[in-house]
């Protein structure tokens, strides 16, 4: 019992920060005690395991969501130009 | 123009073209809109360099991205239309972009599917935070700054919205073959 109620406790303190873990965003790091306190939690839980792994394939399916709006090169390429003439003569 | 003020400029700039074009193509949804956001933006970023220390220049493009598409929508429409109610309230025009690399082709097409019936049924603010962050790969900063709300606002909306769609999406979808 003593035993499951601390599982909870650490599976509800890994689900606070396991996008945080998985992002690595410089605006808010873990800290390497937290990192270390969650790998070994993760490597105990199926559950939060799993949770992680929906996450990663979630990010994944996003990042090639056929929907997002992606410019051509045409279009990077006329605004390159753009910025040519507004920095006119600078190019090194 | 002064050549190191130039050589500055376009130094903070190039690399950020395509992120500019994503956000401005996000908000307009127009191709050729979104080349006048950027254009437009560019100006107006030239003139306030001297007043950019030079730290984050994505995060401060994009927060002139941002300015610069409410301004042109007060000129251009009599009823402006909220930034990301544009974002939040059209379905994506499948195939408008370039064709899809190898690795998007395989993305599986049930899974894609029911990813857009999930991403519309989200509340627009959830929604737009999703595709900045993990569609267009932005930092929590750099969403921060196109959005106009804090970080932790980011993050908040960020885990609620993900949250959803996993549920929306479930174990099934999400891990195949992994006994739930």
């Amino acid at each position: 019992m003593k035993q499951s109620l601390r599982q909870m406790i650490t599976c509800h303190w890994t689900a606070k920060r396991i996008q945080r873990y998985l992002d690595a965003d410089p605006s808010a790091p873990l800290t390497a005690e937290e990192v270390a306190r969650l790998e070994a939690h993760l490597a105990e839980c199926e559950r939060c395991t799993r949770v992680t792994e929906e996450h990663r394939v979630l990010h994944r399916a996003l990042s090639l969501w056929p929907g997002a709006a992606v410019p051509d090169q045409r279009s990077v390429e006329r605004v390159r130009s753009f910025l040519d003439e507004l920095t006119d003569g600078s190019r090194s | 123009m002064d050549d190191a003020r130039a050589r500055a400029f376009r130094e903070h700039v190039e690399p950020e073209i395509e992120v500019m074009l994503r956000v401005a193509l996000s908000l307009t949804r127009e191709r050729a809109d979104a080349e006048d956001l950027v254009q437009e933006s560019l100006i107006r970023a030239l003139r306030a360099l001297d007043s950019f220390d030079g730290r984050h220049p994505r995060a401060w493009l994009l927060t002139i991205v941002r300015r610069t598409h409410l301004n042109m929508n007060r000129r251009r429409r009599p009823d402006p239309v909220g930034d990301w109610d544009v974002l939040g309230d059209q379905r994506p025009a499948f195939g408008a972009g370039t064709a899809p690399s190898a690795e998007q082709a395989h993305l599986d097409a049930t899974l894609s599917s029911r990813l857009t019936d999930a991403l519309e049924d989200l509340d627009p603010k959830f929604r737009s935070v999703v595709v900045l962050v993990d569609v267009h790969d932005l930092s929590y900063a750099e969403a921060a700054a196109v959005l106009d709300v804090p970080v932790g606002t980011v993050m908040s909306r960020l885990s609620r919205a993900r949250n959803r769609l996993r549920a929306a999406l479930g174990p099934e979808f999400l891990t195949p073959g992994r006994p739930a």
